[in-house]
């Protein structure tokens, strides 16, 4: 019990629960071994059925994740970032250039300060331009008379001082969000079933399992029918 | 345009303080219980019978998926401040850790079995009840089917020719009273009407 609920409260746990990206591919994964697993243990059904549903069933989930995994980030979660950037202008929001970039500030800063210079979160400050400049702050003369470059925050500011200054850009980490959700429900509801008509069939016929077990039945007995 | 802008800017907002796993798992299982039915009756191929049966399948499906999220996520978010009072860890991160749990097992394990014990018994009763519906009101179907049976049409006894099928036969009696009506009409017909 302890040990499970260590996991569940770390810093990547946290982290994947407020990213819509990482939750919808858990849950396609997820679905992608359970629904078959539990096709093939439905006593329903005869034998030739449950393998012919459960195979379609991983075949289609196993498509979904790769639409997702395809068009979400690229098209709709920098697309919708962009977008949101441009619709909230006048908010002050930083130059972020990608979602990528802000959600790599958005994850450290959400560390502690100690935590933030360890050698694995590296790849993170890495990831965020130096040009990334928050404007709503400026220096009177000096460097930072154009503003302050967000990288300066994470070296300054621990996350309880980031938070209350209001540099966690809740609207921009909001929007990354909201653009991912709207994705999922266009990829997963909209591109994957139209996609799934045109590429299963011949998936399954590769495979040896074009025809539903239960039509092939009725065309036997059709066929016996009218030799009769 | 301003109260779009405002609204738009409030949802941002709380999706950047607080994003729930169970967000986009529940705007998925809505769309997908519309969509995927309005994709299935649209499809021509099939017979309206069999479009029907798989648009309430899936509808089904995605309705069971909506109810076992919010009803593990509701248990599970009952559980966090208990838990968090007896570990001392946040709540908060609690919270959040068993709301991404509870939409893994839900995805994972409660759909599929929920789905494997009540969709079988739930379609069938359905079945049933349109089939009491079709014998009720009588059946286009029924009526072919009754049809494509061998030897469906047989010789009927006591018939000889196809006039007789128009022309019945009448015993003596009848035959009487029917000329006495007959020739009661023929009288019948001398008589001027608003005379």
């Amino acid at each position: 019990m302890g040990m499970f609920i260590d996991a569940i409260t770390s810093n990547a746990f946290q982290s994947v629960a407020q990213n819509t990206d990482a939750c919808v591919k858990i849950e396609t994964s997820l679905k992608a071994i359970g629904r078959p697993a539990f096709t093939l243990i439905d006593k329903h059904t005869d034998k030739e059925t449950r393998k012919y549903s459960a195979t379609k069933e991983l075949l289609y989930q196993l498509l979904c994740f790769g639409i997702y995994v395809a068009v979400i980030p690229p098209v709709f979660k920098n697309g919708g970032f962009k977008l949101c950037q441009k619709i909230f202008a006048k908010e002050g929001l930083p130059n972020f250039r990608s979602a990528k970039e802000m959600l790599a500030y958005y994850h450290l800063a959400h560390m502690d300060k100690a935590e933030r210079a360890l050698e694995k979160n590296k790849k993170f400050w890495n990831a965020i331009s130096d040009t990334v400049i928050d404007k709503t702050i400026k220096a009177k003369n000096g460097i930072y008379k154009d503003g302050i470059p967000v990288k300066r925050y994470l070296e300054m500011w621990d996350k309880d001082k980031i938070t209350r200054k209001g540099k966690m850009f809740k609207l921009a980490k909001g929007s990354i969000e909201l653009s991912s959700i709207i994705g999922s429900v266009v990829g997963l509801t909209i591109l994957a079933p139209e996609i799934s008509h045109l590429i299963l069939h011949p998936i399954m016929k590769v495979f040896g399992m074009d025809k539903h077990p239960s039509k092939n039945d009725a065309n036997e007995s059709k066929a016996i029918d009218k030799k009769v | 345009m301003g109260f779009a802008y405002q609204k738009l800017k409030k949802v941002c907002e709380s999706l950047g303080e607080h994003n729930d796993a169970l967000y986009a798992v529940l705007a998925i299982a809505v769309f997908k219980g519309v969509m995927r039915p309005t994709f299935t009756m649209m499809d021509k191929k099939s017979d309206k019978e069999t479009k029907k049966y798989a648009a309430f399948r899936e509808g089904l499906t995605e309705a069971i998926a909506f109810c076992s999220y919010i009803v593990t996520h509701k248990i599970f978010k009952s559980l966090a401040p208990k838990i968090a009072k007896k570990t001392g860890k946040s709540e908060k991160k609690v919270a959040n850790g068993l709301s991404l749990f509870s939409v893994c097992l839900t995805a994972g394990i409660i759909i599929p079995a929920v789905c494997n014990l009540t969709l079988k018994p739930v379609m069938d009763f359905v079945k049933k009840i349109n089939d009491k519906k079709k014998t009720k009101f009588g059946n286009k179907s029924v009526s072919n089917k009754l049809d494509i049976k061998e030897n469906s049409v047989k010789s009927i006894v006591g018939i000889e020719s196809f006039s007789s099928v128009y022309t019945p036969k009448l015993s003596a009696n009848s035959r009487a009273l029917m000329d006495a009506l007959y020739q009661n009409r023929l009288q019948n017909s001398n008589m001027k009407v608003g005379g």
